[in-house]
């Protein structure tokens, strides 16, 4: 090969990777202005007819149980360890802010915040025991766990069991009482934030970190990734994040009670909501959560059949799409975009929807 | 008094064993870690009910069709549900017995009622006098069948060919194939034997705590602690922590006050955990890359 050959092969490759590369940048632009739009979205919603009051609570909700799903979805996706025991930071954090709220009256966003601080410092503590577990041990710890709280709240006098604690009917904020679609603001404020800490976190070393210890712990350790401080992290940002989703709720209903919240069974609502939405990857908990909130919100009067369903759907999700549904959704748009990379010369990506490399 | 709680914890822990020993089996044979164990038993112990009730059978004619009736169940959620998916990672596994627990959750409360109902059999109240303590004839009868039941085991896996080729299978799936071992079949006799243990466990338990959709759901977070004293791998050693957890709880229950009988089998299982993360009678399995 002359030197003017091996000039010319040169460019032509830099202008592949050019071109490679200035495509990625636009794909990751439109996934971030689809999230824009998302959310542009979530903020009209309150203007549409019809949507209410009521129903801007419900929609509340639906926002809170995201919330959750992606504390969640950061433990079960990207780090690879299971959790059923998240209920118990969910209910942590709505029984910090309601005590708060109650016994000191402090401003809603004092509470959240606090709610969310107490269940990572909770988490911490959990962590240091929980991270030692191999992956069904780690599961049947947080499941008791979960059953632990219960018990607590059911008991402990300060929780007032299942008479619960009854919070003012308004909510304040910097002084102002808001309503309930002032309320759907505020999680929908919670929630951007949120979903942009966690994708920040995971385009971050921290991110890589987890994933690496995900895909093989002995590999990444090997490569000098302290596998107990990103996973100590990861557990207390979990926590944390669903103790926020909780206060949230509980502030939303203004009702906090054992019945609600000593429910082990919710832990497991969120471990459903990231497997059917699908667990690594940001849409996952946003679908996991509208799915495990709508369902008994639209079988209201039947709740066996609810229950039938979920438990359909989620071994249908299993059988069929095991990466969850979110996956299939984005499958068409990543094939899409693997025939344009081809197209300007880029090898063929290796797909996202991946089995999950939990310890088998 | 001391005896007597000792006693009833012996009673109590010794059907917690029969939830604990299938959650055990079921997981080391299938790596996968039985949520729908607790709705197996529920299910025996609505067939039964349903039998003694509706249909005017005697207590072993409705017991030994409950358990048949649960034996069928276990089979068929194997057949279904977790055939297909044999070679998934656990995760997608566990999640799997979770929509199966939906399910049947849901079934039941649809045909019989989300109220929980009385079960029709109870027992004898007076006390017998057993080794210095007092215990009621309802507890004497609980432990003679799980004593009976676990004999039963004992010679299966001991004695009879798809008892050892069970175990065959549970110490190396691989090799348990090549030395011809059918070992589909040995995973569906599996599942068969979760229904055994369960339809037994519910329909014992049933006069205890009445039956409803959410009976067994207690029952089945103390059996998982349980069976994680014995490393999800070791029967003896579920037998052992079923026993631990209901003597505990039940001394917890006798001197600190009721509420604190619940949370035991969460302060044991941290206790453990943090001591042996793999259990008391584990096995420490090589690490992959």
């Amino acid at each position: 090969m002359t030197d003017a050959t091996l000039g010319t092969h040169r460019e032509a490759e830099s202008a592949r990777r050019r071109a490679v590369a200035a495509l990625k940048q636009r794909f990751a632009q439109q996934d971030v202005a689809l999230a824009c739009l998302l959310f542009v979205v979530l903020i009209a919603l309150p203007l549409a007819p019809g949507v209410q009051g009521w129903m801007a609570s419900q929609a509340t909700l639906v926002i809170v149980y995201v919330i959750a799903a992606q504390g969640v979805a950061l433990l079960v996706g990207y780090t690879g360890l299971v959790t059923v025991g998240h209920g118990g930071f969910l209910a942590i954090g709505a029984y910090t802010a309601a005590l708060l709220t109650k016994h000191f009256g402090v401003d809603m966003l004092i509470a959240i915040l606090a709610g969310g601080v107490m269940s990572a410092i909770i988490g911490t503590l959990l962590g240091l025991i929980f991270l030692r577990l191999a992956g069904p041990f780690m599961a049947i710890g947080t499941l008791g766990f979960a059953f632990f709280i219960g018990t607590v709240v059911n008991n402990a006098k300060i929780f007032e069991g299942r008479e619960g604690i009854s919070l003012p009917p308004k909510n304040a904020l910097f002084g102002h009482a808001i309503g309930d679609t002032g309320f759907y603001y505020v999680s929908v404020v919670c929630l951007a934030l949120v979903t942009l800490f966690l994708w920040s976190l995971l385009r971050s070393s921290v991110g890589r970190a987890l994933r690496a210890l995900r895909d093989s712990e002995r590999a990444a350790e090997g490569s000098g990734v302290n596998r107990w401080f990103y996973r100590t992290i990861a557990f207390a940002v979990s926590a944390c994040i669903t103790g926020i989703a909780g206060a949230l709720s509980g502030l939303a209903i203004h009702f906090v009670s054992a019945e609600v919240y000593g429910d082990i069974w919710y832990s497991v609502d969120l471990l459903v909501a990231v497997v059917v939405g699908g667990s690594s990857m940001m849409m996952g908990p946003f679908i996991g959560g509208l799915f495990v909130v709508m369902v008994p919100f639209f079988f209201e009067q039947l709740v066996d059949f609810a229950s039938i369903l979920k438990g359909g759907v989620l071994i249908a999700v299993l059988l069929f799409a095991p990466a969850g549904i979110g996956e299939v959704l984005a499958r068409p748009v990543r094939a899409m975009r693997a025939r344009r990379l081809a197209a300007v010369g880029m090898p063929p990506e290796r797909s996202l929807g991946k089995p999950m490399p939990v310890n088998r | 008094m001391f005896g007597q709680q000792v006693m009833s914890g012996l009673a109590t822990g010794s059907l917690y064993a029969l939830t604990a020993v299938a959650v055990v089996v079921v997981f080391r044979n299938t790596r996968t870690i039985n949520l729908a164990q607790g709705d197996f038993s529920m299910m025996g112990a609505f067939f039964a009910l349903i039998l003694l009730k509706q249909f005017g059978f005697n207590y072993y004619a409705a017991l030994g069709l409950a358990v048949l009736g649960v034996i069928l169940l276990g089979v068929l959620v194997e057949r279904a549900v977790m055939r297909p998916i044999a070679d998934s990672d656990w995760l997608t596994l566990f999640t799997a017995t979770l929509g199966v627990y939906y399910i049947l959750h849901g079934v039941a409360g649809w045909l019989w009622g989300r109220d929980t109902k009385a079960f029709p059999v109870t027992f004898d109240p007076t006390p017998v006098k057993l080794l210095g303590a007092i215990v009621s004839e309802g507890h004497l009868i609980n432990m003679a069948w799980a004593a009976g039941i676990g004999l039963i085991l004992y010679i299966f896996f001991r004695y009879t060919k798809q008892g050892i080729a069970m175990r065959a299978v549970t110490d190396d799936p691989e090799t348990a194939r090549l030395m011809g071992i059918p070992v589909r079949f040995i995973v569906m006799l599996t599942w068969a034997m979760a229904g055994f243990l369960a339809a037994f466990a519910g329909v014992l338990i049933a006069p205890i705590i009445f039956v409803g959709p959410q009976m067994m759901d207690e029952v089945l977070v103390k059996g998982y602690v349980a069976a994680v004293f014995g490393g999800l791998y070791s029967i003896p050693g579920a037998v052992i922590g079923s026993l631990m957890i209901g003597v505990a709880e039940n001394l917890a229950g006798g001197y600190l006050g009721s509420q604190y009988k619940t949370a035991t089998a969460f302060a044991m299982i941290v206790a453990l955990l943090t001591l042996r993360p793999k259990g008391l009678f584990g096995i420490q399995h090589r690490r992959e890359v």
